[in-house]
């Protein structure tokens, strides 16, 4: 019990006067800008593009049980008014099944990383929301017991996110600090000190393809989380424009996302009676075959290609079209490369002018110069980096959800499922490397939390095309019985 | 923006019959005469308001060629409507409505509302199968039964919302456990905590007063039909 506690204990505690040193001073934060720059504590950088770490299970997962005691103190520290309705989060536990277990508690998380951090970071800043506070007590708490009695999970995540933010809200109080940049600065630092301390759901992603629970249920539910947000703290405008899972909705991902695991869903359940309808070499054969495909589906490119530079425009569609004609499957990823096209478009045209005024900004760093950046301005890149990064992931996840049907309903094979597993990973890297380029673009105002999640997604919807291939392997192999 | 519901509908049939056109109409309020092959399932959605409730339709637009029947099967489940589409200027649309409604039943909750549409209803001249044979088809089943027409949009808003109130009544007496997903029903963020306490509404009331009859009450007082 007590190494645990000397474990989870530096998020609640030791993060505090950190933080408020950093409410104090924001402007003077000139290099937080830097959004790649890493915080120099505790855990790992976030990198965008890489493959996500892997699960490990070491004892600073096994924390559950300390939890309930510090979800009570938070909440009565920080637990601004306490007649919050209950509201939106007695159903988490009821229809929310997924989030009972402990591969959505570390999904919940990745979820919440690019909206909900950023957002509170933003709360933290400008408006404090007690409320916000006190519901996001209720639900760790209530997240917490019912982990407890399951005794499987690692509920520091979101817990942790909690704490660091709420902190920081205390210690900003009810002041506004106005002025786009400082709060840009703000966010930045505040959104990679939260993500890399508070976050463990970059550490712990692997969890995510446990299929006791599905990504899109939980994405839903943090979804819905940001609606309730939406729809009882609209204090500020842009706040509607800049919810990333909102906006995710809106453009369908979570509807391809939840019709592309209905379609892995069903094709692991075939791949599991075939199999266990085979016997003796038969199986030995196709459990081969299906390791083979099984090694070809990774995404080991991505750290060898760590380096390679950002292309140019026309590259990413000829690449994209390309690796999608070696598919051969009748579709073709235009509304992907238009989506992502209008996203250059708009900062080639609309982002250069703030980007200069705003390195200007930084080398004055005064309040004063802050001022002079129009504060909508700043406001709109945020919004449209959002909402680009929310449009390019869902049809990244649509364009996968298209292959699989695809994949399944075409009779006939010209391409082995193996050659269309290779396809996919090439993709697959190809896309989480454009989002990770896309959201470098708007470093100013995003952090790479943004690429780090749309490329989460992308990569599990990545791992749900694995058992649709394997039937497709099955099948064809049935189907033509040459081997 | 925040609703009370979100029900999940389907809309299946054969191809051809105007299923995303329907989906297009109810959520852009446009007519698109060309359209691509629907691949697997599209999507759209729409809130509404019933009982002074907002709901939100989040419809799966399904792909009609046999072909695709096996992907599209695995859509079915948890969906809380479904609107069986066919086609008024073509009977063999009309013939295929059994096996369309035993694959429905067969892959999807059995409490599912099921809205029969005869879509094409502006082609008047072109017409092969009779609105009464339509009409009988829904009663041996047990589905409501509308002829819209996603061109003029005729009926298209009522067919959608007819569905949504058979769901909401559904619920109002419990017949559909909200609680569980699989039905095709999720509580909305800001409805959670209340909706278990509201089970005497206006709406039931008034479903109540009409009783089962209420449906072809609705349906031949609607205008467009007479």
């Amino acid at each position: 019990m007590s190494d645990k506690d000397d474990i989870e204990t530096p998020v609640v505690t030791e993060a505090a006067p950190i933080l408020e040193d950093e409410n104090c001073e924001p402007a003077k934060n000139s290099g937080s800008l830097d959004l790649s720059a890493k915080p120099e504590s505790k855990s790992e950088p976030v990198v965008s593009t890489r493959k996500r770490p892997e699960f490990k299970h070491s004892s600073d997962l096994e924390t559950s049980e300390v939890l309930p005691v510090q979800a009570s103190e938070a909440a009565g520290k920080e637990a601004v008014s306490k007649d919050v309705p209950q509201t939106g989060w007695g159903y988490w536990g009821s229809w929310g099944k997924s989030l009972l277990s402990s591969a959505s508690a570390t999904v919940a998380t990745v979820g919440q990383g690019i909206s909900n951090v950023i957002e509170r970071a933003e709360t933290s800043l400008g408006i404090p929301s007690p409320s916000d506070i006190s519901t996001e007590v209720q639900y760790a708490a209530g997240e917490t017991n019912a982990k407890e009695s399951e005794n499987s999970s690692p509920v520091s995540g979101p817990f942790g996110v909690f704490s660091t933010i709420s902190t920081a809200v205390q210690s900003t109080g009810k002041s506004v600090i106005s002025g786009g940049l400082d709060a840009l600065e703000f966010i930045g630092k505040k959104t990679m000190d939260v993500i890399a301390e508070g976050d463990p759901g970059f550490k712990r992603t692997k969890g995510l393809m446990n299929r006791t629970s599905t990504l899109s249920q939980v994405l839903r539910e943090v979804k819905e989380k940001e609606e309730l947000w939406t729809s009882n703290e609209v204090t500020i405008e842009t706040d509607k424009k800049t919810h990333y899972g909102l906006l995710f909705d809106e453009f369908q991902g979570l509807s391809h996302l939840e019709a592309l695991e209905m379609l892995s869903r069903e094709s692991e359940i075939k791949v599991k009676s075939i199999l266990n309808s085979l016997s003796g070499e038969e199986l030995e054969t196709l459990k081969l075959e299906l390791e083979q495909l099984k090694e070809a589906f990774s995404l080991a490119e991505f750290c060898e290609e760590e380096e390679e530079e950002t292309k140019g425009d026309e590259d990413f569609t000829k690449e994209i079209t390309e690796l999608f004609s070696q598919l051969h499957v009748s579709s073709k990823p235009e509304k992907l490369a238009r989506a992502r096209n209008t996203a250059y478009e708009w900062i080639s045209t609309s982002l250069a002018k703030p980007l200069e005024k705003k390195e200007e900004g930084e080398k004055q760093l005064e309040a004063e110069e802050a001022e002079q950046i129009s504060n909508s301005s700043i406001e709109d890149i945020h919004a449209f980096a959002i909402r680009s990064l929310a449009e390019l992931t869902a049809c990244s996840i649509e364009l996968f959800h298209k292959i699989a049907a695809l994949v399944l309903h075409g009779r006939k094979q010209e391409v082995s499922a193996i050659e269309r597993s290779r396809a996919l990973s090439q993709m697959t890297v190809l896309l989480c490397k454009e989002l990770s380029s896309l959201s470098k673009e708007f470093t100013t105002c995003l952090t790479t939390a943004g690429a780090s999640n749309s490329a989460s997604y992308i990569q599990d919807a990545f791992q749900l095309l694995l058992p649709v291939l394997e039937i497709s392997l099955i099948e064809n192999k049935t189907e033509l019985p040459e081997a | 923006m925040a609703y009370a519901y979100l029900f999940k509908y389907i809309i299946i049939g054969d191809t051809g019959v105007g299923k995303s056109c329907l989906l297009l109409q109810f959520t852009d309020k446009r007519f698109q005469p060309v359209h691509d092959l629907t691949i697997g399932v599209e999507f759209g959605a729409r809130m509404i308001t019933i009982d002074g409730k907002q709901i939100k339709l989040q419809i799966w637009d399904t792909a009609g060629q046999e072909s695709f029947r096996s992907i599209t099967r695995s859509y079915y489940r948890g969906a809380a409507g479904a609107l069986l589409v066919y086609d008024i200027t073509r009977r063999d649309t009309f013939n295929h409505l059994t096996t369309w409604l035993e694959d429905a039943r067969q892959h999807s909750n059995s409490n599912m509302v099921i809205m029969l549409i005869g879509n094409k209803s502006d082609l008047e001249s072109r017409r092969e199968v009779k609105k009464e044979e339509g009409e009988a088809f829904a009663r041996e089943h047990g589905l409501i039964f509308m002829e819209t027409s996603a061109k003029t949009a005729s009926n298209v808003e009522e067919a959608f919302i007819n569905t949504a109130k058979e769901i909401y009544e559904k619920i109002q007496e419990g017949v559909f456990d909200i609680n569980n997903e699989a039905n095709g029903i999720k509580i909305g963020p800001q409805h959670a905590a209340t909706n278990a306490t509201h089970a005497g509404s206006l709406f039931l009331r008034l479903a109540a007063q009409t009783g089962p009859l209420a449906h072809s009450l609705t349906l031949s007082s609607c205008p467009a039909e007479t």
